[in-house]
């Protein structure tokens, strides 16, 4: 079964809640941008593998993820 | 020791003898990933001529079990002086950022 840019996107909501998510991406490799509290007093690094545990398993299905991770004040200020 | 201890540890040596370490699909001259072909070009873009790449689709160790140890389950993986610095996503903007640089080169000038 083919992985939608919205089942990534369902997959990230189930476990992480977001200000604001955008995911696109053709089965196989995904870009995603991503809102969350949850971000606030981590580095990058953190904040991708805070997805990636939200994810779990389901990684094996997504061939390739490329996040931006912002907190809700990082996000505001690109507005 | 069982199998994954042992490539756990492996893993640590090359991260921890080697001030840089790629772990990426395919090689810097022909890599197999899109992903893993940026990590490359942001590591030449930031002046590192000289690195250790490890070509995942060759090396059962890293394919198998880089995912645990630093519980970062993609490639490609950069590690400067043992320590996990990201994914292609976070090598790109640390670049941008001008924060990849300084590392590398507290790295380099140790070794």
């Amino acid at each position: 079964m083919k992985v939608t840019p919205d089942n990534v996107r369902d997959f990230i909501l189930q476990g992480l809640p977001c200000e604001h998510i955008q995911v696109e991406g053709d089965g196989r490799h995904f870009d995603a941008v991503i809102v969350s509290k949850d971000f606030e007093g981590k580095g990058m690094l953190q904040q991708h593998k805070l997805v990636y545990q939200v994810l779990g398993d389901k990684m094996e299905k997504i061939h390739a993820l490329s996040m931006k991770t912002m907190t809700p004040a990082q996000w505001a200020n690109i507005q | 020791m069982d199998e994954k201890e042992i490539a756990l540890d492996i893993i640590r040596k090359t991260v921890t003898e080697n001030p840089i370490v790629l772990y990426m699909k395919g090689t810097p001259q022909f890599p197999q990933c899109g992903f893993s072909g940026r990590a490359a070009q942001v590591l030449k873009a930031a002046g590192v001529n000289k690195y250790v790449a490890v070509n995942v689709l060759e090396d059962p160790v890293s394919w198998n079990y880089l995912k645990f140890y630093a519980d970062f389950p993609t490639f490609p993986q950069l590690y400067i002086n043992g320590e996990l610095i990201g994914g292609s996503d976070i090598m790109l903007a640390m670049f941008e950022q001008g924060e990849l640089q300084p590392l590398i080169e507290k790295a380099t000038a140790t070794a």
